[in-house]
């Protein structure tokens, strides 16, 4: 209530709806809470001194003798450490339209708060965004106006691109990468795009009913029933790739290697994959892999044969 | 107009706690002096029953509630011989300072406090900031929430965050990419947010260096040690997360050609490759920050027979070398 009512008395004649969904309390809880405050004051309670709280027939909220409570209430450190921390985030990420305002406010609140709520608040920062995902606003934008899209999509696992048509629904950023939860029309099945794979799109002209996909906070990878396991071993220099890749039953070696199990649709990922890491990781299971690393292998080094004859 | 219900003289039982908890805020906030808890009780209904005790164990609870919401409840003598303790809320420790946002402003800001894995106290905090802007300019902004998630563990980001403004000192376990674990004791000098993570860099006690954490690799919580060093004259926390290659001006550049297929993912996930030229053999030539040559030959390796090293010959040799290696068995 000590923050609702700052703002009620500020913006006189806000509806109970409006109020509602700005602060998030539901409105027969506000409505309890707003008689609650009809009967508080000062001293000595006269009737003269009690707030005065009126609903009017539209649901306009209207208060008077309140002026002790016409100014918010400070952050708390925590609260304006939060605010603070969140800011820098989103600032710091590449392809936030809002970005110019979040740093002007961020050096507001540093100014304004100082260094009793945020303290070395300096020490909070974030770097330089970097370039957005070409696409990312076309994306994001089809995703709020429910607008279906054609795209070209290249998949990491199969290197392969395909035309689609899909609906928009969901629009993330997560760990460095913008991600799109999208329906894939004609999959007739949910799909999560990495939107810097989007290699071209067009609007397909329909408009789509949003099923209510999720965006943030969903696995990143959807297993299915087709997945093969594959068992790997990762010496300490590529533990990394148990962090980047969804791997399940890790058990740690006392060399500090880990084994797990990648499970996959395809293998030839892997198989690029174990290109890299070399004499860093082995393969375990199936052991129809290692030929595939070599094949692959020899294929890359044609590639060069051919290049320099 | 309606008026909301008719006034009725509250009883102490019917006196429901949200108007006890206004009416004291309201007067501790409005007294010229600190009250002591006598005070308060003749000015406040509320806490008039005979039960002392009770009373007494209710006005703590009240006490503790409204700190816990952030309100500044001091205790402090009464007059300057500090004869009598009494309990009183600063105006200035009470209100926001006026802070003049602009709607947009105010606006990204609730869109940030929404963004990321919820955290209450950044809406709570939020909350408190937007009194001065239109709350339809929130309701109707476009796009709804821009949705962030992380790898970060948002309670020991708020406690590194906490700690980096304190300049405390923290403890916790950290696991190294390399998967080597161990207990760091840290003097905390910042936190810094880059490409999609959160790093604490502070002064590494046991190794007497500064160093970068990324937080997704604490393995423990973060304890507080108590006050912690400053950091040096100068000091900027994000030169000590490791640079990502697009600050790397004037840095060597490798060529690598890739398909056309490959030539969208490489983009996306070689930070700072850039398009060059198409060939005619429609392959795609990108220009690739090459500051470390050693990772990124096992870099190109992933891309298989879809992408070649074009130049510098020692980066080409070092990618066919480790080809051998594996075709040799």
């Amino acid at each position: 209530m000590l923050v609702v009512v700052p703002y009620l008395i500020r913006h006189p004649g806000t509806t109970l709806d409006e109020a509602a969904t700005v602060f998030a309390i539901p409105i027969p809880q506000l409505r309890r809470d707003l008689e609650q405050l009809f009967l508080a004051g000062l001293p000595p309670y006269g009737p003269g001194d009690l707030i005065d709280v009126d609903i009017d027939e539209d649901g306009g909220i209207w208060i008077a003798m309140a002026d002790h409570f016409a100014r918010p209430l400070r952050l708390t450190r925590q609260e304006a450490l939060a605010v603070y921390v969140r800011a820098t985030e989103l600032a710091a990420t590449p392809g936030v339209p809002v970005a110019p305002a979040l740093n002007a406010a961020l050096a507001k609140l540093r100014d304004a708060l100082g260094a009793e709520a945020l303290g070395e608040a300096a020490g909070i920062a974030g770097a330089e965004p970097g370039t957005p995902p070409e696409h990312l606003d076309t994306v994001r934008a089809a995703s709020g106006s429910h607008e279906r899209l054609r795209i070209a999509y290249v998949a990491q696992s199969t290197g392969e691109r395909t035309e689609r048509v899909v609906d928009p629904e969901a629009v993330f950023a997560s760990a460095g990468h913008w991600y799109a939860a999208v329906w894939d029309v004609e999959v007739d099945d949910e799909r999560l795009l990495r939107i810097d794979r989007i290699a071209s799109v067009e609007p397909a002209g329909e408009r789509f009913a949003p099923r209510g996909l999720r965006g943030a906070g969903r696995p990143l990878y959807t297993p299915s029933d087709r997945d093969v396991d594959v068992r790997v071993r990762l010496h300490p220099a590529a533990r990394w790739v148990a962090e980047y890749y969804l791997a399940r039953d890790v058990a740690e070696g006392p060399d500090g290697s880990l084994e797990v199990t990648l499970p996959t649709a395809t293998t030839r990922w892997i198989a690029r994959l174990f290109l890299r890491l070399g004499t860093d990781a082995e393969v375990l299971e199936p052991p129809g892999l290692r030929e595939e690393i070599e094949a692959e292998a020899r294929a890359t080094l044609e590639r060069y044969a051919a290049a320099s004859a | 107009m309606r008026r909301l219900s008719s006034r009725t003289m509250p009883g102490q039982d019917t006196m429901e706690p949200l108007e006890r908890l206004l009416n004291l805020v309201g007067l501790l906030l409005e007294a010229p002096t600190p009250l002591t808890f006598e005070q308060i009780r003749e000015t406040l209904e509320a806490y008039q029953g005979d039960n002392l005790d009770s009373v007494k164990r209710k006005f703590e609870r009240d006490k503790d509630m409204l700190r816990a919401y952030g309100i500044p409840l001091e205790m402090t003598g009464t007059d300057v011989w500090d004869v009598e303790q009494g309990y009183t809320i600063r105006k200035e420790r009470y209100y926001l300072p006026d802070i003049a946002f602009t709607p947009e402003e105010i606006t990204a800001l609730y869109l940030a406090a929404q963004s990321g894995s919820a955290t209450t106290d950044a809406i709570s905090g939020v909350r408190k900031l937007i009194y001065g802007v239109d709350g339809g300019v929130l309701t109707g902004s476009a796009g709804g929430p821009l949705a962030m998630e992380s790898d970060t563990d948002q309670d020991r980001l708020m406690a590194a965050a906490a700690a980096a403004s304190d300049r405390h000192a923290v403890r916790f376990g950290y696991r190294t990419a390399q998967g080597a674990t161990s207990e760091r004791t840290i003097d905390a000098f910042g936190v810094v947010f880059r490409s999609g993570r959160w790093y604490l860099v502070g002064h590494d006690r046991e190794r007497d260096a500064i160093r970068a954490f990324r937080l997704s690799r604490v393995t423990s919580d973060l304890t507080d040690v108590g006050s912690g060093a400053d950091p040096p004259e100068g000091f900027a926390a994000i030169e000590h997360v490791e640079s990502a290659p697009w600050d790397a001006a004037g840095l060597p550049v490798a060529h690598v050609a890739f398909t056309p297929e490959a030539a969208v993912l490489a983009e996306g996930n070689i930070t700072g490759a850039t398009r060059e030229r198409a060939r005619d053999d429609g392959w795609i030539v990108l220009a690739v920050p090459a500051a470390d040559p050693d990772t990124l030959g096992p870099l190109i390796l992933q891309y298989g027979p879809e992408a070649e090293v074009l130049d510098p010959p020692a980066l080409r040799d070092d990618v066919i070398a480790r080809l051998e290696a594996v075709t040799r068995g």
